[in-house]
């Protein structure tokens, strides 16, 4: 996919998600074990994509499911904003990269990112025409919304850069207003 | 001496995500609420119809009727002109809630959602 002179890079990080309708706009994303999700509706020619990382749960807890509730929140960002450009839920097809375990010794929560991102589009009815997850390779993805073309490529693992998991921000966590 | 047993307050859920509505169902029927649930705005409108609730809480993006037109509707009706009504979602302009508030709502929530708060608010807008 050759870059054209005047594509605009937008680099979509950990917590974001973004969409657009500019042929202009070049969306671009770095992966380890974090999950990238593009969305494109070829109808509207809107597309969008998010990045995420589930947060593992807290260590006085003994549950060992990761929280999804992030995830879930950023998903549905995605889509909301897909939608606000004209998209349509019923005609969003969904691409899936990332979610690798970068290192053998710590917990998969890539493969908890990549196996979320999978139960959530099939809960949703939104189809996924393609995945490349898992794996132990870091990815650089770079996604054009307007006409939903996808690149993706094998980084050298210290390329990605290393990241907690934001989980819920506690500034803006369920903000409440009553009138 | 006689237990009692509190009725749980009725909360209708108005969302087009399933994964929002499972998440939703099991946040508050675990901290007691009865919880009924919509797919979107119309859905809602036609089980309010003919069954009652203390509040709702709905979405604002949503197919065939969205949030601020089922608030819209709602407050045209007698029957739940003063109904609390809380907004529950993902935008967060300034201009969406003004929106919101002039249709009608009672409160507004930005997700994600914290579980304590948001039963909090919704013990608070039914008393």
């Amino acid at each position: 996919m050759p870059a054209l002179p005047s594509m605009q890079r937008l680099t979509i990080l950990q917590g974001e998600a973004k969409a657009s309708a500019d042929p202009a706009i070049e969306m671009s994303t770095i992966l380890g074990s974090c999950v990238a999700t593009c969305l494109f509706d070829p109808v509207a020619r809107v597309g969008g994509m998010n990045h995420f990382l589930l947060a593992e749960p807290p260590a006085h807890q003994c549950s060992q499911k990761f929280d999804s509730d992030y995830g879930l929140f950023l998903m549905e960002l995605l889509v909301n904003e897909m939608l606000g450009l004209g998209a349509a839920r019923s005609r969003m097809r969904a691409r899936l990269y990332g979610g690798a375990n970068l290192n053998p010794d710590l917990a998969p929560i890539g493969t908890a990112n990549a196996a979320f991102a999978r139960e959530f589009l099939e809960r949703e009815g939104i189809p996924k025409v393609f995945e490349d997850l898992e794996g132990t390779l870091a990815r650089r993805i770079r996604f054009r919304p307007a006409t939903g073309q996808v690149s993706a490529r094998i980084v050298a693992p210290e390329t990605a850069p290393t990241q907690k998991p934001l989980g819920r921000p506690q500034s803006a966590l369920g903000t409440v207003e009553l009138f | 001496m006689s237990a009692t047993t509190a009725t749980p307050i009725r909360v209708l859920t108005v969302d087009d995500s399933p994964s929002m509505r499972a998440l939703l169902l099991g946040a508050l029927t675990a901290r007691g609420f009865a919880v009924e649930q919509a797919e979107d705005g119309q859905q809602a409108l036609e089980w309010l119809a003919t069954n009652e609730v203390d509040v709702i809480i709905t979405d604002i993006n949503m197919p065939r009727l969205d949030g601020f037109g089922l608030i819209e509707k709602l407050r045209a009706s007698a029957l739940h002109a003063e109904r609390p009504i809380l907004v529950l979602t993902t935008e967060s302009s300034d201009e969406k809630k003004q929106r919101a508030r002039n249709a009608g709502a009672t409160g507004w929530i930005v997700k994600p959602f914290d579980a304590e708060k948001l039963t909090t608010a919704l013990r608070r807008v039914i008393h």
